[in-house]
């Protein structure tokens, strides 16, 4: 199962041209890659406990980290998106961080 | 082996004294790969310290921050920038130390569990996520060992496991491959008693 769009992460900023804004201003964000090992029902736990989401926003999120091979699970600045990814890396999901326009 | 259940406000498996040893060794050399040695596990692994010069401590230095050579512990610790290594060794620079202990502290939580007498494991709700990311990172290792890199590879892997091995396959992946996937269906089922309980 393929999902059919891309969905996007609402961040305030989303649809302000890249072009008009200085580099350290665009914001970051936590991508989740997909992995073999763990547990579909164990990653939408930790989206739901760890960010708070909805049971229907964990899976939506993580069927697309499932079937698209990654999902933009937050969004912010570099410093809170460092303290994310290290809280994906300690319950063992594969985490990076880019800003936006790399 | 019995799968967790919720009773009296904890949640309860069962695992016999065959299984938890084996668990516990695994648990404690994924311990070991995170450079934080449980210590005192049998005999042989307390010679092994009496003779290491650097003793049941760390073993590891927080001056080095690149990326972990032996890939099950670079799946532990893995790079936070696919692209820039800049916001990588930054990342670990800053990470590194406090996620080491966290895994082998979780890792002793469950090692200290599986050690106790009798075949009931408890678990109380408030660790439950411990317990859940502790598994978590034992099956890492443990994949990391096996080759899985793919989700096909995971279905061979649970496949040898139920089928058994092939003439030419050999009885140390067979083992590994059992150990794993009855990993796998014991996190499965403590997930499973874990989702409902989580406000919607």
């Amino acid at each position: 199962m393929v999902l059919a769009t891309q969905l996007p992460v609402a961040t305030p900023e989303a649809d302000i041209e890249e072009g008009i804004r200085p580099a350290h201003d665009r914001p970051w964000r936590t991508i989740v890659w997909n992995d073999p090992v763990n547990l579909m029902s164990y990653v939408a736990y930790v989206f739901r406990s760890y960010f708070g989401f909805s049971a229907e926003k964990a899976n939506r999120l993580m069927l697309q980290v499932h079937n698209e091979g990654r999902s933009a699970v937050s969004s912010g600045t570099r410093e809170q998106m460092e303290v994310d990814v290290q809280a994906m890396h300690s319950y063992g999901l594969w985490a990076t961080l880019s800003q936006d326009g790399d | 082996m019995r799968a967790f259940s919720f009773r009296r406000g904890e949640y309860l498996a069962e695992l016999d004294p065959h299984e938890r040893t084996i668990i516990s060794r695994v648990i404690a050399d994924t311990s070991q790969l995170l450079g934080v040695p449980l210590g005192r596990l049998d005999e042989a692994s307390e010679l092994e310290e009496a003779s290491s010069a650097v003793g049941p401590s760390m073993t590891w230095s927080a001056d080095d921050v690149s990326e972990p050579a032996d890939p099950a512990l670079a799946r532990l610790l893995p790079s936070a920038s696919k692209e820039d290594d800049g916001v990588a060794d930054e990342f670990r620079r800053l990470t590194e130390a406090d996620l080491r202990s966290a895994k082998a502290a979780r890792l002793r939580m469950v090692f200290d569990e599986l050690r106790r007498p009798g075949t009931k494991i408890h678990v109380p709700t408030e660790r439950a996520m411990d317990w859940a990311a502790a598994l978590t990172d034992v099956r890492l290792v443990l994949a990391e060992r096996l080759g899985i890199r793919t989700d096909s590879d995971a279905e061979d892997v649970y496949r040898l496991s139920t089928m058994g091995a092939e003439a030419d396959e050999d009885e140390i992946r067979e083992a590994l491959a059992l150990l794993y996937s009855a990993l796998t269906w014991l996190q499965e089922s403590l997930l499973q008693v874990m989702l409902p309980t989580l406000p919607d």
